[in-house]
């Protein structure tokens, strides 16, 4: 049941939870109204998700990585469209993180690594108020030419 | 749905009777290797379904383009962004199927351009994207049994990106007038 590399890619969807924890509390503190509403929901979810995480190394006898005592924000936030644009960025690195779990060959850990990528992806696009062709997927692990293809112009 | 990814999916199926009837052999049922890598199967099972996503949704635009007064222009602007992804999918797709020399490989897209039935009114083609959206998700996420960890990752993210356009035809069937033509 302990497929090699299982434990570390747990742990760093862990550690990418910690972080998301901690980035939405700052998100939360510049929106107001409906949004400041999103971003309590979605800090919600990113607790249950680390404390499942958590439980998950537990029982397999390893040690839950601890969140930081405080992280340096990718981007500076003193606006509201700068906490939305940091609410983006914490969701493409969750995705991306869970994508190490759908990398694993265990049945389970992949699909439970797929439906974050999907929770993930949702409120990404909430965020972003658009959709993205490989969310989580960066650009060196995609193989076809870039040219562009998500402009949606008739080829 | 689409007679491609059916066939497809036929088609990787076909490959386990051949390991079945060798198994009488004993264990020669090892030495031979599979005449084909997994990842074809279903990657072939993945680029149909995504062709035909591509066609349906072209199809849906070309229909409001032409319903006449222009068509809504609020829900082609919808459309057109969610088409540009199903195209990047369906091309990032493609190229991870590496065929293996020899093996016969079905005409690709002689069947999926064909032009498929779509609903004409707006409201009924948004529910049907939708109701394929959902299809080809969940589709999609079937597929990552058996695949190869770089192609399940794939399919993951293009699972979790067609999720996403569920919530954005929502929106758009929320601006259609109900009803038909409008």
């Amino acid at each position: 049941m302990s497929e090699p590399g299982a434990t570390g890619a747990l742990q760093a969807a862990l550690a990418a939870e910690h972080a998301a924890v901690y980035g939405y509390g700052v998100v939360g503190a510049y929106l107001t109204g409906g949004s400041r509403a999103a971003a309590t929901a979605d800090w919600v979810a990113h607790q249950n998700a680390r404390d499942e995480l958590e439980a998950m190394l537990r029982s397999r006898g390893s040690q839950p990585g601890p969140a930081a005592v405080a992280y340096q924000l990718p981007i500076s936030v003193r606006t509201s469209g700068q906490a939305v644009s940091l609410a983006v960025i914490l969701e493409e690195r969750i995705a991306t993180a869970y994508l190490g779990l759908v990398a694993l060959s265990t049945p389970a850990l992949r699909q439970l690594g797929a439906l974050q990528v999907r929770e993930s992806a949702l409120r990404a696009a909430f965020w972003r108020g658009s959709t993205v062709a490989f969310p989580g997927l960066t650009a060196a692990a995609l193989a076809a030419p870039r040219r562009n293809p998500a402009i949606g112009r008739d080829s | 749905m689409a007679d491609p990814t059916r066939r497809a999916l036929i088609a990787a199926a076909a490959a386990l009777p051949l390991v079945a009837v060798s198994g009488c052999n004993g264990v020669d049922v090892l030495a031979s290797p599979p005449r084909q890598a997994p990842d074809v199967g279903l990657l072939r099972a993945a680029i149909a379904a995504e062709q035909l996503l591509v066609t349906q949704y072209a199809a849906v635009l070309r229909g409001l383009a032409s319903s006449g007064a222009g068509g809504p222009a609020a829900l082609t602007a919808a459309l057109e962004p969610l088409l540009g992804q199903h195209r990047a999918h369906l091309a990032e797709l493609r190229s991870r199927l590496v065929v293996p020399a020899g093996s016969a490989s079905p005409p690709p897209s002689a069947r999926a351009t064909r032009a498929p039935a779509v609903p004409a009114a707006p409201a009924a083609a948004v529910a049907f994207l939708r109701a394929a959206e959902q299809a080809a998700a969940a589709a999609m996420l079937s597929r990552l049994t058996g695949a190869s960890a770089s192609l399940a990752q794939l399919f993951a993210s293009i699972s979790a990106s067609e999720a996403t356009h569920v919530p954005v035809l929502d929106d758009a069937a929320r601006d259609v007038p109900a009803r038909a033509g409008a």
